[in-house]
This record gives structure tokens, sequence and C-alpha cells, in this order.
């Protein structure tokens, strides 16, 4: 964490239940500018709950958000969006029936000047150029901005949702398994994407089950089981073994817990 | 000369052209065309084409009605009894009116009968967002509801008034009469907002992925339910439009013409489950539609037939898409 300044995204001593179930218990993070923080733990460690509380989907049942050291609470991930926090889901997120272009602007459209702006009509041309650049810029490499998503491979819709995200994101992006059901050539180019993001000055929340990805690209890992943060050290105080070990709570990794 | 392989861009050109709904469906209306006029040459003429158009223009409202509710994954089976309801309740908003000018109740007319259609519409989003109805059984709702609106309203038989409506449906320019050019240049407008708006966008955006829709802040709930009243709005002009032809409201004028109106818009390429549409399939689709159907009759063959005609065209266009479908995953 850079020293001084409030970081850019912080929860504090969040906690959210479903009935009786305590998903999360009092954690606390934070992500700076320029850093790529590692979100991991085994499944049902409350990470999903995390990920929703952080977008917007949830609100907490206790604790705060903070933007810039300003608290916010957001009533829908379109707000949390309207603030600079972009999420990847799982899913993608993509209208696979409209082009590339148009879901790179899906919600933000561009109108035509003047008269026909007013009447709804949309800046198609401009659109199209415009996420062209901006998935250039972001690192990747896809098919006209006039092509339906839908005709793309697995990995090309990855590549466009997180450019996407990429693009838009003005603080804060947060990146749900994002190399998941990728190959590796694609994850590679994934994982370059993530660290271009983080070269302009975003801060980025990456979440993965694959380890490897974590260890190579995240300067920072929060570690969670069980609903809370055993673990929240720079990624160099990790190894493979000691980061699967604090994962599942067996032998070496114990050592970390209340570090 | 040395043969070369098409370039990329001429390769995609041909390709979008013989895979192209659109264009398979102009050359079908024309070889249809053709054939109609070949049996007889009536079929060309001046009167039969008239016929042809105001054919046209009963159907296309509905069928743009349904492209729009069919692109966002819905479907709305109350189009022809919201139009026979508004065709009704607008008759009966023009009784008693005679102290005024002619233009004037019809202008009345027309307006009690868009408002009667966008209420119907109404209906339909509150039973689809608020009640969570699905659009199949919602809009059921609505098309018994509206059918035995008309039956309670009218006792079954049309409702006459002093209006000399019919003259409105006389030819103007060429075999088009005003209120059949009025009824094209909404559909002319209502495919450049389907195609080139935000508001097309979102439409298309809703139908393709609800959940994508509603992450990026598109308000989903308003959106469709505007799309019904859209529909229900639609299906009221068509009313007013039944009762030009008529001269009288009919409480039975439209029956049926919701599904010549989905057909329609599944020949013109649409899929069902939401996403994809093409205003213009659907305007070749009601020209298709439109054409068997007066061809048959021009061919002596009873109009018993139609219904079967309708089904076999459905039957062949939805072939074509899985055809098609299959030709590009091998390619």
């Amino acid at each position: 964490m850079t020293g001084g300044a409030a970081p850019l995204y912080e929860v504090r001593n969040i906690s959210k239940s479903y009935g009786s179930v305590k998903a999360v218990r009092d954690v606390s993070m934070a992500v700076s500018s320029g850093e790529i923080v590692g979100l991991v733990g085994d499944n049902g460690a409350g990470k999903s709950t995390l990920v929703k509380i952080l977008s917007g989907v949830y609100a907490p049942d206790e604790g705060q958000l903070l933007v810039d050291g300003v608290e916010r609470h957001w009533k829908s991930p379109h707000e949390a969006m309207e603030a600079g926090v972009e999420t990847l889901y799982q899913d993608s997120g993509l209208a696979l029936d409209l082009t590339i272009g148009a879901n790179v602007f899906l919600g933000r459209e561009k109108m035509k000047q003047g008269i026909l702006g007013k009447l709804g009509f949309l800046n198609q041309r401009e659109m199209d150029k415009e996420a062209a650049e901006d998935l250039e810029r972001t690192g990747i490499a896809v098919a006209a901005s006039r092509r339906k998503v839908g005709q793309l491979s697995g990995g090309q819709r990855q590549a466009v949702a997180i450019g996407r995200a990429v693009a838009w994101a003005k603080k804060v992006i947060i990146l749900d398994e994002p190399t998941n059901h990728l190959g590796a050539r694609q994850a590679g180019e994934v994982l370059s994407v993530v660290q271009a993001a983080k070269n302009r000055g975003l801060g980025v929340i990456f979440i993965s089950h694959t380890l490897p990805h974590i260890l190579q690209v995240c300067d920072r890992i929060v570690v969670m089981r069980l609903g809370l943060v055993v673990r929240d050290a720079p990624t160099a105080s990790f190894t493979a073994e000691t980061l699967l070990g604090t994962i599942t709570g067996l032998h070496a990794g114990e050592l970390g817990v209340g570090a | 000369m040395v043969a070369r392989p098409p370039s990329d861009q001429e390769y995609s050109w041909l390709r979008r052209l013989v895979g192209n709904q659109q264009f398979i469906l102009l050359l079908v209306f024309i070889a249809l065309f053709a054939f109609f006029t070949d049996r007889n040459s009536v079929f060309l003429s001046v009167s039969e084409i008239g016929n042809n158009v105001t054919e046209f223009c009963t159907l296309i409202l509905l069928a743009v009605a349904e492209t729009f509710v069919i692109a966002t994954g819905g479907i709305d089976l109350s189009v022809a009894s919201t139009a026979e309801f508004a065709g009704v309740v607008g008759a009966f908003a023009m009784e008693h009116q005679s102290s005024h000018g002619q233009a004037l109740i019809i202008a009345l007319g027309t307006v009690v009968a868009l408002v009667t259609g966008a209420f119907v519409g109404l209906v339909n989003a509150v039973l689809i967002n608020v009640l969570r109805l699905v659009p199949f059984v919602a809009t059921l709702v609505t098309l018994g509801a509206g059918a035995g609106m008309c039956l309670v309203l009218t006792g079954g038989s049309p409702v006459d008034n002093d209006i000399n409506a019919i003259v409105m449906t006389r030819p103007e320019i060429g075999p088009f009469s005003y209120p059949a050019l009025i009824i094209i240049a909404i559909t002319v407008i209502s495919g450049l907002y389907l195609h080139l708006s935000r508001f097309g966008r979102y439409t298309f955006a809703i139908g393709s992925n609800p959940f994508a829709a509603r992450a990026v802040g598109i308000n989903v709930t308003r959106h469709t339910s505007w799309i019904y009243v859209l529909s229900g709005t639609l299906a009221g002009l068509t009313g007013m439009y039944l009762f030009m032809q008529l001269g009288s409201g009919s409480p039975t004028s439209a029956d049926g013409a919701e599904l010549t109106a989905i057909a329609a818009v599944v020949i013109g390429g649409a899929r069902l489950t939401g996403g994809s549409a093409r205003l213009t399939g659907t305007v070749l689709g009601a020209a298709i539609l439109t054409i068997v159907s007066s061809g048959l009759i021009i061919m002596n063959v009873s109009p018993n037939f139609n219904q079967v005609a309708v089904a076999i065209c459905i039957a062949l266009a939805a072939s074509m898409q899985v055809l098609r479908r299959g030709a590009r995953k091998d390619a």
C-alpha cells in the first residue's frame, strides 16, 4: 500500500449473513491505485459474497465501504459502476446477439449529434471505432467491432468482457475468475490485460482458483476461509505450498493466521 | 486467366447475401408474385394491388408490434383482440358526434382507439412486470378479456355510426390510401427505431441477455413495459384502420390475426427466444403472407385453405432457418 493517501477502495469490518449462515465475518481489505490484489479461498470461503458486496449487488449487514476514503452505500451494481468500480462476473455478462461495439458501449451509448441524437438515434460508427481503440489499448486484439459476440470463441468473448470492464473502469476493476475455461495462451493474454490495467493506475481485485495465475500477477494476496480473512500479505511471502496450505487451513498455512 | 479465390471482402459480401434471410424472402416474394400473375393477370390490376395493400396494412402494424415484443424474448397474443376492442371503443366514441366535422370525429375516434390500445398494453405490462406472469399467459389473459369485452359492449354485432369512414380507405396516391401511407410510414419509422436507436439496442440487449442488460444499468422492467404499451398502441391503430375498412366497429374483425402477425415475424427470421429480429424480414414475411392468401383466392382455391397455406409458409421459413444455422456451423 502506498503510505499516506487513502486506498482507492476499502472495506472495513464487513459482515453478511444469509439466515443463520455467516458468509462473511468482519472482513477488512483494501486495494490501492496500480495494485493487483488476489482474493483466494476454497469454495464456501465467502469470496463470492464479498465480491457481490464490493460490486454493489448486496449491501453488507455491517461494516463500511470507502472509495478514496469516502464512505459509500451502493444501491445497485450500476451505482458502483458510475463511481468507477467495474466488475467482471464469472458468466461474463455479454449480450451474445449484439456486436462487439454494441456490447462495449451497452448502457453508455454514444448518440448522434443534434436532433437525431435527441430522437434517440445511436452514433454506431463512433462507438465501433472507439470500441476497437479501447480494446486495442487494453491489449486485446479481436475481430472487427461489427461482429456479433456470439460468433466469437469463448476466449475472445472473455477478452471483450475484460476489455470492456478495463476500458470503463475509472478506479477499480473486480475480476471474478477471468481465466476460467480458457486455454493457456488465452489465459496469458488475460493476465497481460490485467497487468496493463495496473499500469494504467487502476486498482485490480483478482479472484481465481488458479493459484499460479494469482502468484504470477498479484502484488498482494488476501486469503479467505470460512468467511474470515485469514491472511493478507505481499505475494512474495507466499510459495505455492504455503498459499495452498493457508487456503485449506492445513499444516504450513496455519502459521499465517492472525498475522 | 488465373482463377483466384474471392477476397475476404467479396467472400463475406457474397456469403452475407446468400445467408441473408431477407434476400431469400425477397426472391420468394418476387417468385410468388410472378407465379400468381402468370396464373391470372388480374393479380397485377390496380384494384387487386389495392386489395393487397389494404390487407398488408391490416397485418403489418400487428407484425411490427410482435417484432418488438419477440425481440425482447416475449410474446403478445392479445394484439388482434386489442385491435377489435380498440376499434369498438373508438366506434362508440364517434357515435352521436355528427354536430362536428367528419375529420374531427375521425381524429377523436383514432385518439380513443390509440389510448384504448395503450391501456391494454399497460395491463399486459402490469401482469408481466408486477404480477410476474410469463408474457404468454399474461397476454392470453388480455386476449380473452379483450374479446369478451368486445362482445359485452356490442352484444356481438358491429357498432355502426354515421361516420362515412370507408371514404378514408379510397386510394389517393397509386394504390395507397392516406391511412395506408401513414401505416407504411409508421412501419419505416419503427424499423429505424428498432435497428438504429438506443431504444432498439436495449430491446435486443434484453432479449439477448436480460442479466447483462440489468448489470449495465438498463431498466429492464421499464423498457419491457414500454414495449407492451407500444404493442397495444399499434394494435389500437390497427383497430381504427379496420373500422375505416368496414365502416363499423366489429367485435370479430381481426380474429386470429395475432397468429398471422407472429407468423410474419417468424418467417422474417426472428428468433422466438429473443435477441434477434429484422424489421425488413417482418415486412417481407407480412407481404408474402398477404399475397399468398390473395393469390389463392384469385386461383379459386377455397379461402378455407388459407390457414393451411400460412402453416406451410411458417414450416418452410422455420426449416430454412435451421438449415442456415447448420450451414454456418459447418463453415
